[in-house]
């Protein structure tokens, strides 16, 4: 009897565990960059723009861009660096450069289309935000 | 004597006593204030100073442990057996220890670190915090000092700050000169009393203070007699009393005579430094720096290169000097008198290695400051000169030149030349060479000589056609048949190609590949030059240019700077930021002033641009600059075009990989033929320059719009995949001919799917 209950319970186990792998599970975004000095300089330039310091966010960016130019992370961060000092047409520009770059990640690409929206909200070019808005939704 | 008429005498006396007290207290507040003239006069103008970028350190980067050497050479470190001290290292295997420098950039601080970089296969593999014994993740050495800004490009002083003397210079001063300049007013009794002394006894000495030597330098005539001996007494006297030991200090530092160079004469230790050292001050180790305060005495007397062992032994003399103040130890000392004179053999001509580069830096300086702010505010400047890559550039330019008038016969010394290099994705400018002699400050060919551009002003022909893509297409077939334009008021215009032939019909990227310039000159037509050169002005032309038909041909002058802005936005995929030399300003106590940040603008459409630099690729490929594979492999993938103007004068390159884009010129000053074109000429020292350096691939995003077409070579109409004869282009979607050709199957080629079909029969 205690062989043949074991043996259910293994099953039951098994079929358990066979229903949670159908279930999809959360999983963590892919880490911005292999490369340390550029996760750094990313968490810094966040860090600093938290603080309201965008001119240094600015500057740490600008050192990973030296490091990793393809990385489109670091352009969109950058893109949200300018909106953040009101320079709304520069913002436009970095974040069109990001999606270039974004190739198929379509996180990335709606995240690029959000900022550029907003961009062109503030610059009063309704048509265009309502475009760009509209192409996040879609990505 | 009647008391009256004594007093009268009494009175008299008093009277003149008191005029002559008038009379020298005039003169002394005249003196007074010629010292205060003469000594704010001078202070200051203290010239900007000017830094290359930083060299930042992480795993991964691509640095050998020769390039890092040559880094730490240029910042005036150190190697000793245990590196302890800021700015000392050592070498071993495979590995550099090095303790840097702290430096404070406009972002932070970067403090002391105690380093251990560990190489592997031409990369840093590791870096170590040796106190802390933990990995390092990036790590900022401090930036090389370039040059500096200078009052109205005087180049006679090169003016250093006290904060910027080593330490071993003051400590050799007061050593040799003035022991007790700390302590005395002006004038030293004790010393004078020696120098009295001595001179009475045959042994004529000065017995003067550092202060009083810095009044000697006041006087526009030398005069030793005793009258003007009292009043640069004087004058030491009312300096200490107006101002501090520091700044009596910096100023003796900057005024002193120290050599002549021809009709230059060589003032303060900065200059110094630099003319007989060709460093900075501030990177002087203590042998060199005892050398120089050894030739206070006699700068020609104790001339390093006219008399060495005057000089060895006069240095001798100061370190033990030294020593005995106890400014440095026995083993200093011992140290100190064994090293080589290091004088370099001939004196660099002027303040700085880089003048051409300074040059630009200048220039966009100057849109931003005035030049009095430039010269006397002490300001720093953080550029973004790379000098691995500026010494590529130069380096390949001097073979190269060498080679190109063996081969092809020229006299020597009768070509010149101008290199730009930058950093595509942020317009970073990374080296700038003015000419063939690169210490030259002369003309600066890169951003002053205006030279015919020939074929380079082909792409933006083919981009303005290829922005019509119902029109045009890569596959487009153009006319490369005779031509003959008619043109008001002057001759007919009736382009050649280089070969003298004509090639008929051919595909719109043939005719770039190759060069063609009938078929560029018909196309360019067609699309209209107005419309060329209004893409000409997006890419970064600010200048109006005038219209010609020959425009499309490159008829039109243009600086290597110029073509270098039009090519960046080619090269950052139709994204143009404007070419920047300099990161940030800063004051000289540490504030910022002013950054120069990254920003773009979306110019053109990047699907047309994709097309264009996709047969860009192309030229490297299989066209007129295919002997690039001589220099540098072709899985780099790069982008560039040949350029040769009219009758042979100019050859011209711009190149493009993933991270770099440079642009190099050679031709004459006279203006004759070189006989070179752009491929034999400029493209070898593009190729030869790239090849030292660490280059990434040119990988092009697609994009959504563009689909990849088979089609046949000759009709340029749609084909398949195995048809003979047949090519994968790039099109703007929708774009491709509809028409199809017949195809003919490639016997060689068997596809799988032909292969299942005859085995499996259907």
């Amino acid at each position: 009897m205690k062989k043949i209950e074991r043996c259910l319970a293994y099953a039951m186990i098994l079929l358990l565990a066979g229903c949670a792998s159908l279930e999809p599970v959360a999983t963590e975004p892919p880490p911005p960059s292999r490369n340390a000095a550029v996760v750094s300089l990313l968490d810094a330039a966040r860090s600093q723009s938290a603080a309201g310091k965008p001119d240094m966010a600015g500057a740490s960016l600008e050192r990973a861009l030296r490091i990793e130019p393809q990385n489109p992370e670091l352009w969109q961060e950058l893109a949200r660096v300018r909106l953040q000092q009101g320079q709304y047409r520069e913002a436009e520009n970095l974040a069109a450069k990001a999606n270039i770059l974004s190739g198929a990640d379509m996180n990335l690409r709606a995240q690029n289309w959000q900022i550029i929206g907003q961009a062109r909200t503030r610059l009063g070019d309704h048509q265009g935000a309502q475009a760009a808005f509209e192409k996040a939704e879609r990505d | 004597m009647p008391k009256r008429q004594k007093m009268n005498k009494k009175r008299i006396l008093l009277l003149f006593a008191l005029a002559g007290l008038l009379a020298a207290l005039a003169f002394v507040v005249h003196l007074d204030s010629v010292v205060r003239e003469r000594f704010e006069g001078k202070r200051w103008q203290l010239p900007a100073r000017v830094y290359a970028r930083p060299l930042e350190l992480y795993p991964g980067l691509s640095l050998s442990p020769s390039q890092m050497l040559a880094e730490l050479s240029m910042l005036g470190y150190r190697e000793t057996p245990e590196p302890e001290k800021p700015g000392t290292f050592r070498v071993r295997k495979q590995t550099i220890e090095l303790v840097s420098r702290p430096f404070v950039f406009g972002d932070g601080a970067q403090p002391s670190v105690s380093l251990e970089v560990r190489f592997t296969d031409g990369q840093v593999k590791e870096l170590v915090d040796r106190s802390r014994k933990s990995t390092l993740g990036l790590v900022r050495l401090e930036p090389i000092l370039i040059g500096g800004i200078y009052p109205g490009n005087n180049e006679d002083r090169l003016l250093v700050q006290l904060d910027d003397v080593p330490q071993p210079l003051i400590d050799a001063l007061i050593a040799v000169e003035d022991r007790r300049f700390y302590s005395h007013h002006g004038v030293d009794p004790k010393g004078l009393a020696r120098a009295v002394f001595a001179t009475a006894s045959g042994n004529v000495q000065g017995g003067s203070t550092l202060t009083q030597q810095l009044a000697k330098n006041f006087f526009l005539t030398p005069e030793r007699t005793i009258r003007r001996k009292l009043t640069e007494m004087l004058m030491a006297l009312l300096i200490e009393f107006h101002y501090t030991k520091e700044e009596i200090l910096e100023a003796y530092i900057n005024e002193v005579y120290l050599g002549q160079d021809g009709n230059r004469a060589i003032h303060g230790f900065g200059l110094a430094s630099r003319y007989f050292f060709d460093k900075p001050l501030t990177y002087l180790g203590l042998a060199d720096t005892a050398l120089l305060t050894g030739m206070l005495k006699g700068p020609s007397f104790y001339n390093p290169r006219s008399q060495p062992q005057r000089a060895r032994e006069r240095r001798s003399l100061v370190l033990e000097l030294m020593a005995r103040e106890g400014f440095i130890s026995e083993e200093q000392l011992a140290a100190g008198r064994r090293a080589p004179l290091g004088v370099v053999e001939r004196p660099p001509r002027g303040t700085s290695a880089y003048p051409a580069f300074l040059d630009l830096v200048h220039r966009q300086l100057q849109r931003d400051y005035r030049d009095e702010d430039l010269r006397s505010e002490g300001l720093q400047v953080f550029t973004t000169l790379d000098p691995q890559v500026q010494l590529a550039a130069e380096r390949a330019l001097a073979r190269q030149l060498a080679q190109l008038e063996n081969k092809y016969t020229q006299a020597p010394d009768s070509l010149q030349a101008a290199v730009l290099v930058t950093n595509t994705q942020n317009a970073e400018v990374q080296a700038v060479v003015g000419g063939r002699n690169p210490r030259n400050k002369g003309f600066n060919r890169a951003l002053d000589a205006r030279r015919p551009i020939g074929s380079l002003i082909k792409p933006v022909v083919y981009l303005t056609a290829l922005q019509q893509s119902r029109r045009y297409t890569l596959a487009t077939m153009v006319d490369d048949s005779p031509l003959v334009y008619a043109q008001n008021g002057t001759a007919d215009w009736e382009p050649e190609n280089y070969d003298h032939q004509f090639h008929g019909k051919v595909m719109l990227r043939d005719a770039l590949i190759h060069s063609y310039n009938v078929s560029t000159a018909r196309l360019g037509l067609d699309v209209g030059v107005s419309h060329v050169l209004a893409n000409l002005r997006r890419l970064g032309v600010e200048r109006a240019v005038p219209a010609f038909a020959s425009s499309l041909l490159g008829a039109n002058e243009f600086s290597p700077l110029e073509v270098t802005q039009v090519y960046q936005t080619l090269a950052g995929g139709g994204f143009r930021t404007p070419l920047r030399a300099i990161r940030e300003v800063m004051t000289a106590e540490g504030s910022t002033l002013q950054r120069y940040p990254l920003n773009i603008e979306q110019v053109v459409d990047p699907a047309p641009l994709f097309l264009l630099t996709r047969t860009l690729q192309d030229v490297v490929r299989e066209g007129t600059a295919r002997r690039l594979e001589h220099y540098l492999p072709a899985d780099l993938d790069i982008a560039g075009k040949t350029g040769t103007s009219d009758g042979f004068r100019d050859s011209w390159f711009a190149g493009f990989t993933g991270d770099r884009l440079g642009v190099v010129w050679i031709g004459r000053d006279d203006n004759q033929a070189s006989g070179l074109t752009g491929a034999s000429g400029a493209m070898t020292v593009w190729g030869r320059m790239m090849a030292d350096l660490d280059l990434a691939p040119l990988l092009l995003p697609q994009g959504e719009k563009i689909e990849q077409v088979w089609i046949d070579q000759a009709s340029g109409l749609r084909s398949a995949a195995d048809c003979t004869g047949a090519i994968q282009l790039p099109f703007i979607s929708g774009s491709a001919p509809q028409q199809a050709v017949s195809c003919a199957q490639k016997s060689e080629k068997r596809s799988l799917k032909n292969w299942f079909k005859r085995i499996f029969g259907g």
